[in-house]
């Protein structure tokens, strides 16, 4: 029988260099976390830790065996009520699937977070591990989500991060 | 001439007693600086080395022997130091000493030891230990081993067989005579750590014109009242109800956790004159129980009343918000549970070492036997590492060469076979070194991306068995690498795997580019995909700029490894025993 969903263990360990506005953020970050539209968890908001803070806050939520990749924002209580994205990264399901550690195991990623403009806006460090191991049955469902021809024979299954581009800005910014 | 004024940012810093995540967990602070300003940075420890024997031989005509043991430092340059005697036993075959030995433990460096068992004469018995003159004694036997031999062992027990020259031509001729146990205990009796969150409301203010500025200061208190200072928080500024930052306070520097200690709340003042704004007497036990029951405690002031003291109780109280006790497990904890170091070997084989056939070549072997800079890198740190491996055999890689029928190769194996990549022993690693150099020519370019992924799938080979093992990759390379984002994406990828990677750059290039690999000099490594490496775990040494001085190479290049390996078990929460 072929699952539908895996359970996903995320724990959001802290962040660092978190700016707004070109100002070093205050307080009251969280993160929400994303694995498609209708799965979406929130951390504990960090009231002191300033531009970087820490949550050490674990999430437990299904993943949908199709999800490619698990969005992670980084946002701020502002006064008006309003929450501001302060960075966000999208982390591919691959990295933590099918890469070299066992998938159980428990395993430390860092990311480059970039803000709704994407410019780079500091670095969020996250454990993950998932509670069941991959089934047979499952590496199929992977397999037929694979669309195209490999390049240079690589079996990744080409999935990579793209970065916004939004018109107006410098080229040369995107590359510091 | 002096600064005018005293350093007021630094005397509102705080000062812990312990390091929050000590790596080296060193009793002795000045211990400490006095090495680390002799440049040793790697791990140190303090070891007690106990004696015990069996099976004498009996030299004595009417009672048994009365056999003692000397210990002995061989040094670098062949010099036999001695360092240590132990008691004399009287009258037994299988004594055990009580007088110990403390020694530091170097992870970098390779310490050899003798140990030599005499028999003293019954005359010189009330001889103290220090005036013997050995040679007159008669030797019961020597042995020899070195420190990290001893401390990998599964109990810290090493049983050497005694043996004993003849002073007569016959020399070869070595006799067994009993058997020594040489027993390794780390030093300091508790390793836990506390940690602590103060914090007061209600201070009352001593300045003027604004609110007190608080710290608090934790002394302990030792016998006829006196007490020591042992931590002192940071000052926080024109507040009071302050929460001040976390206090690390090892449990064995107080003494115990039912030790008195004084913790103190003064308000901090640029003159220095701090005015004491409360104090309250409490053991760690105390705290914790405050911290259990989430209640405060009055500070008290001694006040003037008269001619005597009184203690004025004042409305203000200290609260302990967090109370967690932490042991520290130890590096030679890990290595006692059973872990260990596998030695893994990458070497350049590119052209632009030059001719192997020529002099000036980097891989030029000499036939007079003088180790060229490749041999002596693979020598030096597989010398040290070596005991950290359990069945010696390290698998060894050569990149940037064409083998005889085929294309260039960044990654073949350098025994030249096609199915395993192990050599046995340093002996075999240079074995294949060498052969490897006749049965293949040198080409390029330098790349490091298919040999880090190399040795990353050996580590995750073992992660998937559960195997207690943490692997170090050393790639010893003449020139730039051509790679960078590739051997970036895969050292982000291999950050989270039990691997370190010592990089030793040999020969005359600007290794500058090299240095961004090794993130103590530079930032966290990124990969194209916006992924960053989740510790560090490369280090980085240019073979020639560490021929002169007290650092050695090896030193240099080994003194992070035991902190990379304690970093990856703390995090993951891996105790040493199972």
């Amino acid at each position: 029988m072929e699952t539908k969903s895996r359970t996903l263990e995320i724990t959001i360990l802290s962040a660092e260099d978190l700016r707004i506005h070109n100002k070093s953020v205050k307080k009251n970050a969280f993160v929400v976390v994303q694995t498609d539209s209708f799965n979406s968890k929130t951390t504990k908001m960090n009231g002191k830790g300033g531009s970087s803070p820490s949550w050490n806050d674990k999430l437990v939520m299904d993943m949908p065996m199709h999800t490619r990749f698990v969005t992670l924002q980084v946002k701020c209580k502002s006064l008006g009520g309003r929450d501001k994205t302060i960075g966000l990264v999208g982390i591919p399901v691959t990295d933590f699937i099918g890469g070299y550690s066992p998938e159980t195991c428990l395993q430390f990623l860092s990311y480059r977070l970039r803000d709704p403009k994407g410019l780079k806006n500091g670095i969020l460090n996250v454990s993950i591990r998932l509670k069941e191991p991959l089934q047979a049955c499952s590496s199929q469902a992977a397999v037929a989500s694979g669309l195209g021809i490999p390049i240079d024979g690589r079996n990744d299954f080409g999935v990579v991060t793209g970065i916004p581009i939004c018109s107006g800005y410098q080229f040369t910014s995107f590359f510091r | 001439m002096g600064n005018c004024c005293s350093d007021v940012g630094g005397g509102m810093a705080a000062v812990s007693g312990a390091a929050s995540s000590a790596a080296t967990g060193n009793q002795n602070d000045a211990v400490d600086m006095y090495l680390r300003s002799h440049g040793i940075h790697g791990l140190f420890s303090q070891i007690e080395l106990s004696f015990s024997a069996t099976s004498l031989r009996d030299r004595d005509v009417f009672s048994k022997s009365d056999p003692m043991v000397a210990v002995y430092i061989k040094e670098r340059d062949g010099a036999i130091n001695e360092v240590f005697r132990t008691e004399v036993v009287l009258n037994s075959l299988t004594p055990t000493w009580i007088a110990k030995y403390t020694i530091t433990y170097h992870f970098e460096v390779v310490q050899n030891l003798l140990f030599k068992v005499f028999d003293v004469d019954t005359q010189y018995h009330n001889v103290e230990m220090k005036m013997l003159k050995l040679e007159e004694q008669q030797s019961l036997g020597e042995a020899c081993c070195t420190l990290s031999e001893i401390v990998t062992k599964p109990n810290r027990s090493l049983t050497l067989d005694l043996i004993r020259r003849e002073e007569s031509v016959s020399s070869t001729h070595s006799q067994h005579c009993g058997k020594l146990t040489v027993h390794a205990e780390e030093c300091f009796s508790s390793k836990s750590t506390a940690d602590i969150i103060l914090r007061c409301i209600g201070l009352e203010s001593k300045d003027l014109f604004s609110k007190s500025d608080p710290f608090l200061v934790i002394s302990k208190l030792v016998e006829r009242g006196i007490s020591i200072p042992v931590c002192k928080t940071e000052v926080l500024k024109n507040d009071h109800n302050p929460t001040w930052k976390p206090v690390f306070l090892n449990i064995q520097q107080v003494g115990s956790k039912d030790s008195p200690l004084v913790i103190e709340c003064f308000n901090f003042n640029s003159n220095g004159k701090h005015d004491l704004i409360g104090k309250v007497q409490k053991s760690l036990a105390d705290l914790e129980k405050l911290h259990l029951g989430r209640e405060g405690e009055n500070l008290y002031l001694p006040t003037l009343v008269g001619h005597n003291y009184e203690n004025k109780i004042l409305n203000s109280k200290l609260l302990v918000d967090k109370f967690s006790e932490t042991v520290q497990h130890t590096f030679l904890d890990y290595l006692a549970g059973g872990f260990e170091l596998n030695f893994m070997v990458a070497i350049d084989f590119t052209a632009s070492n030059g001719n192997p056939r020529l002099p000036d070549s980097l891989h030029y072997i000499d036939p007079s036997g003088r180790l060229n800079a490749y041999q002596k890198a693979i020598y030096e740190v597989g010398e040290v590492l070596q005991f950290y491996d359990a069945d010696k055999r390290y698998p060894a890689w050569g990149f940037g060469a064409r083998p005889i029928d085929g294309p260039v190769s960044h990654c073949f194996n350098l025994n030249g076979s096609s199915n395993y990549c192990e050599v046995q022993g340093i002996q075999g690693i240079m074995m294949a070194y060498t052969s490897a150099l006749l049965n293949v020519s040198l080409a390029g370019p330098t790349l490091f991306g298919h040999v880090i992924n190399r040795a990353s799938g050996v580590a995750c080979d073992s992660l998937s068995t559960g195997a207690k093992k943490y692997f170090v990759l050393l790639i010893i390379t003449d020139g730039v690498i051509t790679d960078l984002q590739e051997t970036k994406d895969a050292l982000v990828k291999a950050s989270d795997l039990p691997l370190s990677i010592l990089i030793v750059g040999v020969g005359g290039a600007d290794f500058k580019e090299m240095e961004i690999l090794d993130a103590d000099k530079g930032e966290r490594l990124e990969s194209t995909t916006g992924c960053i490496a989740s510790r560090d775990i490369v280090q980085f040494v240019p073979f020639r700029d560490v021929q002169s001085g007290e650092i050695s190479m090896v030193g240099a290049l080994l003194a992070e490894l035991p902190t990379q390996f304690l970093t990856y078990m703390r995090r993951r929460d891996i105790k040493p025993s199972t």
